[in-house]
């Protein structure tokens, strides 16, 4: 049996075009997707059952069993840590925010390890951005900064940007230009008309630079900002400006390396500066698929996108302080849920050494790294493929995962909105 | 506990032409009925003013571009922070609250209908999730057509009646009320950073004008029988000389529709500016409003500005970009693709600025100078001109002429040459503002029959009870108690549950979303349409099979079903 | 000499996310990656193991050719390995120096761990 139009719950792509062939209620092929997307919809291994920690091993139990010690450690709990999020459906990512202010915990999704600096950035100087239909149907010029789509995003470039049709473009491969900024020469780069070759760190000065020129005071720059020769940089600020529509993605070479947010700042400001003489966008290319979507429904619900703390009652964000990283590393945190992420695969060893001490709660169809780290993990229904739910794509298109085989495990709305009641039973004994 | 009985209630109901009598109100089941057995269940309303529940037509609260405002803005999160109460989650957000934050604090005023202001197609379900949160109100979104592709291919054909398929498909696919029209064609064009200028200019490769689409979409709605009407926010909002523009739009209107109006024009006060630069700015509220006297087929709402800070945010990309280059602030855009635009960007309006002295002005003056008050309702195109929660404010400014002069003397000096509202010394009286807030925008809205804005036997029984005893105050002298007991009902009930009290929400609320599903024949189902299917294929990138809202986003909703021409 | 150590998304990494524990997801997330004329410089093979040193701690991986890189700078799919040397520090941001960290080169003899001896040596439960 073939099922078509189904949504792809791994990247921030969430491309909607794949057809999945089950036979005996398994995923035996798909098409249209990546090799990620493969990966996803056919990988069986998985977690059984709930276990718990039982000395230096772990025992198999029932989810009654599994909630109520998750409802233990979290009623016990003075300032517990809700981490993760992105990889579940926003059903559920609702159900944790209340969880979360029902215990005055924190809740942070993984913006904080990923694009929260540039949600920073947003919050300084705003966000002119677009859907990806707009830069598919008008852009030409495509400009990737400090990202790596065919590593990271694989179909990005032939769904909505380079090799995709465009109403307003002909011949759409051809008239589209591209240029890739990177520290390294990636597959990326290597389809690029223009290569920008950045010192690692530098991207700040040559965003600076490209304002510089296309202001009309090129005069005051060196021959090299950064590495980067001048001429090139007169040469892409004269692409940008003769550009009709120019789109600029841009990813965790923008937000991890030095400077962080005030890369992304200046990336938004020169996009501000050339709306000014043409059209230009911005858009970060968000990782997981409902990375977004955890930030659209924090806000909603609490009026921030990330790192939130309820402990005084009142929603309270303060990132670099009340962000899973800080509180882990300074051992704020005494007990921890984790839902839909893998902390301790993508943590400093600091972080997952605290985890290691505290009590920690997993709720994920897979064993991973956190699992190491766990006290009770219960596995649940793959979000995309075996139970149905909403997330939002990187460009803010909120579409609906689908449920494309059967399953006998719980989603995690249930499994959340449970443990959720089963909190407020204990907390009134 | 089904049975409700509200005594010595001293109701205003113009839907009705209950203008201003004690009586006591009996509810069962959620509805008006004309008594009750079982009195056990009582609220006294000790002869204060009980209106129907407010029924705002026009603000932004829920959606992409709105949450978009709250995460850019975490100043004002914290400005409009709260704790906890028993029914009640924590707050944030002062001009852009949190859905939380919006529906305790609609409550409060007595509010217990909504309708969102813009919502892209393509973006609705975010919408709708968050509609689900907005548990005291009833909810609705106006559905934006301004830029859609097939809409403007349509148009350029000639073709009315796929117009209106498309128009119906849509809405019923994507769950929507209403037809919105934000700057006609401008939102197209500023998919290249252009706009266009007032009605004629044709868009770039559609080759159709602002007046044309909505001239289309006008009639289209009129084929499908909606219960609204086309809401209109026109072109060339903000700008010095607009309002030839918006007289012009009022004259190309036809009488379509003779339960209600056939145009809605939304927050006309940013429509009615006259001069040709900022340093000639001035009022042409009289004109504007001259026209509207004229035109039983126009209905409006005020956009009153009032100073301090807000957030701007529209489906008008390229006015909000225009906004930013004065402004210099934080600027957000997010165009839709095949469908419209947004910018939101923080703005303070202060008294010292002459422009923004006029805009204030001409908000009241709009409203003073309208004879007919169904036909201008109260609005601040929340949180544009204003954050909602100072409708009061705006009420006390409409019903006395003493305040307006206090306040119009702290304005900037030169205001008076620009603008004729100290000039204008009517004063509204109870029963107009209880027309501006609640029974103009249940009829401009069509809902009405639903039991919305009145409270006559068999509508559903919202109900605000302020703490007003109108025999005891003198609104033209008094208007700080005006402003006071219209702040916080001592009850908002909500079909036959008292939500709110005090200020205190009480149950966690349960809304419905009231959408509209045109019933249009095979011939015209536009999902059969082959342009309309390659449009998905190829220009959307969101699949035909994943656009339209699932059931599951609606929970409970009031769907209505029209009779359509087609 | 101090190399500059990125950190990113590959195809493979991505590929073993539900796999943490499977010797795919070890290879691709241990593979130090250098540009060819450093290995020479360190007198390195394809495959050598080597010791990476941090101000925060010491890892062993392996040492894999990759053109694309400058010299001096070293690229790791992320994972557990890189993150055993990388800082906690955000600087006041959440965000810490993923693609930002000095490091240290060592040859070594030493076997790499496994994923589950990585979290195993910080107190974590065998399976």
């Amino acid at each position: 049996m073939k099922i078509t139009d189904v949504i792809c719950p791994f990247c921030g792509c969430l491309c909607d075009d794949l057809t999945v062939t089950i036979e005996n209620n398994r995923v035996t092929g798909v098409d249209n997707g990546c090799a990620l997307a493969e990966a996803k919809f056919m990988h069986t291994g998985r977690l059984n059952n709930p276990i718990i920690k039982d000395g230096d091993r772990f025992r198999e139990t029932g989810y009654d069993d599994a909630i109520g010690a998750a409802a233990d450690i979290l009623k016990d709990s003075e300032r517990p840590l809700l981490f993760g999020w992105s990889g579940t459906q926003g059903e559920a990512q609702c159900s944790g925010v209340h969880l979360c202010e029902l215990l005055g915990g924190v809740i942070d999704n993984t913006s904080s390890i990923c694009h929260g600096p540039s949600i920073l950035a947003i919050q300084e100087v705003g966000h002119p951005g677009c859907t990806l239909g707009q830069v598919k149907n008008r852009a030409d010029l495509i400009i990737y900064w400090g990202c790596n789509p065919v590593e990271g995003h694989p179909r990005h470039m032939s769904r909505y940007t380079n090799y995709a049709d465009g109403f307003f473009l002909e011949n759409a491969f051809r008239e589209r230009k591209l240029i890739v900024a990177d520290v390294r020469k990636t597959e990326s780069a290597n389809l690029a008309d223009e290569f920008i070759q950045i010192k690692p760190g530098g991207d700040y000065a040559v965003f600076s630079a490209l304002r510089a020129i296309i202001r009309g005071k090129g005069d005051i720059l060196p021959d090299y900002v950064a590495g980067v020769a001048k001429s090139q940089l007169e040469r892409v600020a004269k692409m940008c400006l003769e550009a009709k529509f120019g789109a600029i993605f841009f990813g965790l070479g923008l937000t991890m390396t030095k400077n962080k947010y005030k890369n992304i700042r200046n990336a938004i400001e020169l996009t501000d500066l050339l709306c000014r003489h043409t059209k230009f966008t911005i858009t970060p290319m968000r990782g997981h698929w409902n990375v977004y979507g955890s930030n659209e429904v924090m806000t909603w619900l609490t009026g921030y996108p990330y790192g939130v703390d309820f402990s005084r009652g009142i929603a309270f964000y303060n990132p670099g302080e009340t962000t899973a990283i800080d509180i882990l590393a300074k051992k704020e945190c005494d007990a921890m849920f984790v839902v839909a992420s893998d902390p301790a695969a993508h943590m400093p060893k600091k972080c997952a050494e605290h985890m290691a001490e505290i009590p920690v709660i997993q709720i994920d169809p897979h064993i991973n790294c956190t699992t190491l780290l766990s006290d009770v993990q219960l596995p649940v229904a793959v979000t995309g493929i075996e139970t149905p739910g909403t997330a939002y794509r990187m460009d803010g298109i909120p579409l609906r995962t689908k449920k494309v085989i059967e399953t006998v495990y719980p989603n995690d709305t249930e499994i959340i909105d449970k443990i959720y009641k089963k909190v407020l039973e204990v907390q009134k004994k | 506990m089904s049975e409700l009985l509200v005594k010595n209630a001293f109701v205003i109901d113009p839907l009705n032409n209950i203008n201003g009598e004690i009586m006591d109100i009996a509810v069962k089941d959620g509805k008006i009925v004309e008594s009750v057995k079982d009195t056990s269940n009582t609220i006294d309303a000790k002869g204060n003013l009980t209106l129907p529940g407010g029924v705002d037509s026009h603000t932004h609260i829920c959606g992409t571009k709105v949450n978009f405002g709250r995460y850019m803005s975490p100043e004002d999160m914290r400005a409009g922070r709260g704790r906890a109460q028993k029914y009640m989650y924590p707050v944030s957000g002062y001009s852009v609250p949190t859905v939380y934050a919006n529906t305790y604090r609609y409550s409060s005023l007595g509010y217990t209908t909504v309708l969102e202001g813009a919502m892209a197609p393509l973006e609705a379900r975010h919408t709708h999730e968050e509609f689900s949160y907005n548990t005291l109100q009833d909810t609705m979104a106006n559905t934006l057509f301004d830029g859609n592709w097939a809409v403007m291919e349509a148009v350029a054909e000639n073709d009315l009646k796929k117009v209106a398929a498309i128009v119906g498909w849509t809405l019923a696919a994507v769950k929507g009320f209403a037809v919105k029209i934000t700057n006609p064609g401008g939102t197209e064009m500023w998919g290249w950073g252009k706009d266009v200028g007032c009605m004629h200019t044709k868009v770039d490769h559609f080759g159709v004008t602002a007046a044309e689409i909505t001239d289309y979409l006008i009639r289209a709605n009129e084929l499908l029988n909606l219960p609204h009407s086309a809401h209109l926010h026109n072109n060339n909002l903000g700008k010095p000389g607009n309002y030839k523009c918006t007289l012009e739009r009022m004259q190309r209107t036809p009488d379509l529709n003779d339960k209600r109006q056939t145009l809605y024009m939304t927050h006309v006060q940013f429509h009615s500016y006259g001069g040709s630069k900022w340093a000639d700015f001035c009022s042409k509220a009289d004109d504007v409003a001259w026209m509207i006297n004229r035109k039983p087929q126009i209905a409006i709402d005020m956009g009153q500005v009032m100073f301090g800070k807000t957030t701007t945010m529209t489906a008008d990309g390229p006015m909000e970009f225009n906004l930013y280059r004065l402004y210099n602030n934080k600027w957000s855009n997010h165009d839709v693709e095949l469908e419209t635009g947004s910018g939101i960007i923080p703005v303070l309006y202060s008294k010292k600025n002459l422009v923004n002295s006029i805009m204030w002005s001409i908000g009241l003056e709009l409203a003073l100078m309208t004879k007919n008050p169904w036909q201008c309702m109260l609005a601040t195109d929340n949180p544009n001109g204003a954050p909602f929660v100072k409708y009061p404010e705006v009420i006390a400014l409409l019903m006395s002429s003493k305040y307006r002069d206090e306040e119009f003397s702290t304005l900037q000096k030169d205001t008076e040459k620009r603008v004729i509202l100290p000039s204008l010394d009517r004063e509204m009286d109870w029963n107009e503002i209880a027309i501006m807030t609640r029974a103009a925008q249940a009829k401009a809205l069509g809902i009405v029959d639903l039991g919305k804005g009145h409270l006559g036997v068999g509508a559903d029984a919202d109900i605000a009870i302020y703490p007003v005893k109108t025999g005891d105050i003198d609104p033209t002298q008094e208007y700080e108690k005006v402003i006071e007991g219209l702040s916080v009902t001592t009850h908002t009930i909500k079909r036959g549950r008292t939500v709110s009290k005090d200020g205190n929400c009480l149950v966690f609320g349960d809304n419905a979303t009231i959408w509209v599903k045109p019933k249009i024949s095979e011939n015209y189902d536009i999902s059969k349409d082959p342009e309309f299917i390659k449009r998905f294929e190829r220009y959307y990138t969101v699949n035909m099979a994943n656009y339209p809202v699932e059931e599951e986003y609606i929970n409970r909703n009031i769907c209505i079903e029209t009779e359509t021409e087609l | 000499m101090i190399f500059h150590m990125i950190t990113g998304r590959t195809v493979k990494q991505g590929e073993g996310v539900e796999k943490k524990l499977s010797a795919d997801y070890k290879k691709e997330t241990s593979a130090c990656r250098m540009n060819p004329l450093d290995m020479m410089d360190l007198g390195l093979n394809e495959g050598n193991h080597i010791k990476i040193i941090s101000d925060y701690g010491e890892v062993v991986m392996t040492a894999v050719e990759d053109k694309t890189l400058t010299a001096g700078m070293i690229f790791i799919a992320y994972g557990p390995y890189c993150n055993v040397i990388t800082s906690h520090d955000t600087h006041g941001t959440g965000m810490p120096d993923y693609k930002s960290t000095p490091v240290r080169i060592e040859e070594t003899d030493e076997d790499l761990k496994t994923v589950e001896e990585l979290f195993r040596g910080m107190g974590g439960t065998s399976l």
